[in-house]
């Protein structure tokens, strides 16, 4: 991973450390296949939810890892910044309040 | 039955017949010598509802039309030499996307602002050639103000028809010139309009066999669909594929010249028992056709071969005639255009020559008949 | 499905952008405007130019038209004069709308022809490998300007308010949620509106002038962007670095193009027909 990368990762984890984990359980889906490893989501996200991960299948060696979903505040920042419509939150249980 | 005689000018009697072929929108720029042409049509298209606008140059005309015709407009622009070269990228897009439009072409002497006033006929491998690329086109030039009339309606309807941009085109005299003609009834006239795709989910609006013309696709016909300038597939997504770009290359190519027999169309004058020809078009032609009877009354048996279809050039036509006559004069406004291409037709035992002139003055029967004198000498 | 999800063709996807690019946040941001007004897919069409930008419409589910370098704006006139009812989009990037595409900018707000533009300034030609365009900040490295960018830039807003755009707004791809706001307030608006997005180019732009990753670059963007009303109280010095977000023009009064034309140009026209005819000319 490169050096903003790994940054991204460090301060999503220092934000998170300052956190406890969200009292309502929020759901996210990452469509790897689209995910481009930017690492936007990991910088917006409020509560450091995400990482970035090495990943050879990833389209550019490095991928979105969802690594405390526990910390997800349902803000969908992240969901709101992807470039590559790879990340939702709380996709299926809103589509159910849809029907 | 009465018939109009009207006597009007040549720009009018266009922008008349493009009205008659369905014409419902006009964007254009002003431009000597085809200005009348949108001056017409930005008094007579709003009474009819239809569109018109002036741009702010013709690459923005051209761009005007094409956006109309694919949201079910029939679109006109004229224009001239330095005008038509401005639009020479479009024509292009509008060949790759396969859309029809009418680009009217009034030629002035050139290059570059050259004689504005003046008569030429020498934009005529521009019209084949002028956009980047390989492409077919379809290109018209009618001489007399009756064939203005009935060439305007036939490019509108072969660009409806193929799905092409179809250049019309014409020069200052035949442009400017006012004459008597007999406006035909509506009623006779036969307009061209292709049935609509029968779109469904997978899109297939390019998808057809190489010579068949499926009907044509407009925006806003239920399905949303996506028409590229970038080469693309039958659905229209862009593609680098060499396999499918080999395929609508040879499919647009093939589109035109599988049928050549629904677009080449030519006139004769007194060639049944011709010993020399005359090929010629556009204003060239009228001092033509009167230098055949002249040349006759000398004991020349000159005949009058007049292109109204000038792209594709009918190869063919000319190539029959070549087996029984040996003589052919080329007589055209330039400096040897046309007469690249008749060369190129003629067998060896065929003597090519060409009057040529590009001075801005048009040619005396006189003149071409000299020029037959010397030719058989 | 989200609801903006019924405007996105995923078939044609993945999307050509570098990682992290801002084109894909406008992408979603257009198409979440798209499903807040509920248009009708068929009903919209978006039309765009030669660029990075330019590549946008295959993305969209609805009517799309990828034309000539500079031209969009031109093709867009045709199609919103042929059918006024239509949502008219055109897509155009900085050097797409600003240099090759000038003239047609000037005159569609001139004309005020109800063609809804979003015009995604990242300040650099992306798609043709990071040349200079008439929005690269001065002093600026690019593979056109190895010694800095001389050339002033156009304040984008004040050119198109200066031709008479009768709604003017500029955002940046970090604020997704006013930029959603002003471009579905820009599709309610009737004649010509140009939304500027201030968009992150980090692998072209950004590379060559220490802000090479998506990140370091949108935060340098979040950097420069203040209110209008902030903005006024700067000092002419500080101007030249920062830029105002927001609606920066809206005239609601000014008639759009297409409307004056069937309601003034079609009726007067049939009037002098009907005159005409009645005096058997």
């Amino acid at each position: 991973m490169e050096k903003f990368e790994r940054q991204a990762n460090e301060e999503a984890l220092a934000r998170r450390a300052k956190r406890k984990p969200s009292p309502k359980k929020n759901e996210l889906t990452v469509v790897s296949m689209y995910c481009k490893g930017c690492g936007l989501c990991v910088d917006i996200c409020p509560t450091g939810t995400l990482q970035l991960e090495d990943n050879i299948e990833g389209k550019f060696g490095v991928s979105v890892k969802v690594d405390a979903q526990e910390f997800c505040i349902g803000c969908k920042m992240c969901e709101q910044r992807c470039p590559d419509f790879a990340i939702f939150v709380n996709y299926e249980e809103e589509e159910k309040d849809k029907q | 039955m009465s018939k109009k005689r009207e006597v009007l000018q040549g720009n009018i009697i266009a922008a008349k017949a493009a009205v008659a072929a369905g014409c419902n929108f006009y964007a254009g720029y002003p431009i000597t010598p085809s200005s009348e042409v949108a001056q017409y049509m930005s008094a007579e298209l709003p009474k009819l509802g239809y569109d018109f606008i002036q741009m702010e140059d013709e690459i923005a005309s051209l761009g005007a039309c094409i956006g109309a015709s694919l949201s079910g407009k029939k679109a006109l622009t004229a224009t001239s030499g330095p005008g038509f070269s401005l639009m020479q990228e479009h024509l292009g897009m509008a060949v790759i996307a396969e859309i029809p439009v009418v680009i009217i072409n009034v030629m002035r002497g050139g290059p570059s602002t050259g004689l504005p006033t003046k008569p030429a006929q020498a934009d005529m491998l521009q019209a084949r050639w002028g956009t980047h690329g390989d492409h077919p086109i379809i290109a018209l030039y009618p001489a007399f103000s009756d064939e203005i009339y009935s060439e305007t309606i036939r490019a509108f309807n072969l660009s409806e028809k193929f799905w092409t941009p179809v250049i019309l085109m014409m020069d200052e005299v035949i442009a400017k010139a006012h004459e008597d003609i007999e406006i035909p009834d509506q009623k006779e006239i036969a307009v061209f309009n292709g049935a609509d795709h029968p779109l469904d989910e997978d899109l297939n609006i390019y998808d057809r066999q190489i010579g068949e013309i499926p009907p044509r696709v407009d925006f806003f016909k239920g399905y949303p669909i996506h028409i590229d300038s970038l080469e693309h597939d039958r659905h229209g997504w862009p593609t680098t594929d060499p396999a499918l770009v080999d395929k609508m290359q040879t499919l647009r190519m093939q589109k035109i010249y599988s049928r050549l027999d629904e677009i080449i169309k030519f006139k004769e004058y007194r060639m049944e028992d011709a010993e020399i020809m005359i090929f010629s078009f556009g204003v060239s032609a009228r001092a033509a056709i009167a230098a055949v009877d002249l040349a006759r009354q000398q004991g020349i048996k000159a005949g009058l071969f007049q292109a109204l279809t000038i792209w594709p050039f009918p190869e063919r036509e000319l190539k029959e005639r070549f087996k029984r006559i040996k003589k052919v004069l080329t007589v055209e406004m330039n400096m040897g255009q046309m007469k690249l291409e008749v060369e190129r037709v003629a067998t060896d035992d065929v003597n090519t020559r060409a009057l040529l002139r590009a001075n801005g003055v048009p040619f005396t029967p006189a003149e071409v008949l000299q020029s037959l004198k010397e030719f058989v000498k | 499905m989200r609801d903006y999800e019924r405007y996105i063709r995923y078939r044609t996807f993945p999307t050509p952008w570098c990682p992290g690019c801002g084109d894909g946040i406008v992408l979603k941001t257009i198409a979440m405007a798209f499903a807040d007004l509920k248009l009708p897919p068929d009903d919209i069409i978006v039309v765009s130019g030669i660029g990075c930008s330019g590549r946008m419409p295959t993305f969209f589910n609805t009517n799309t038209l990828h034309v000539t370098h500079g031209r969009a704006l031109t093709f867009a006139t045709g199609i919103k004069l042929a059918r006024p009812e239509k949502t008219v989009v055109v897509i155009s990037g900085d050097g797409d709308a600003t240099a090759i595409g000038g003239n047609h900018l000037i005159h569609a707000a001139r004309r005020n022809i109800g063609i809804k533009m979003i015009l995604i300034n990242n300040g650099i030609y992306g798609m043709t490998g990071g040349q200079v365009s008439p929005l690269t900040p001065q002093k600026f490295i690019t593979e056109t300007t190895p010694y800095g960018n001389i050339e002033p830039k156009f304040m984008a807003s004040e050119l198109l308010i200066a031709a008479k755009a009768s709604f003017v707004a500029r955002e940046t791809v970090l604020r997704m949620h006013p930029l959603r706001q002003v471009i579905k307030k820009s599709f309610e608006h009737k004649g010509f509106s140009v939304v500027e997005v201030i968009s992150n180019c980090h692998i072209n732009l950004g590379r060559r002038n220490k802000l090479k990753d998506p990140i370091t670059m949108t935060k340098w963007i979040a950097s420069r962007s203040v209110t209008q009303a902030e903005y006024d109280k700067l000092t002419s010095e500080e101007k030249a670095h920062k830029y105002p977000v927001g609606i920066l023009m809206e005239d609601k009064e000014r008639l759009e193009y297409s409307e004056l034309y069937y309601k003034h140009i079609v009726p007067a026209a049939k009037e002098a027909a009907a005159k005409q005819s009645a005096e058997g000319k």
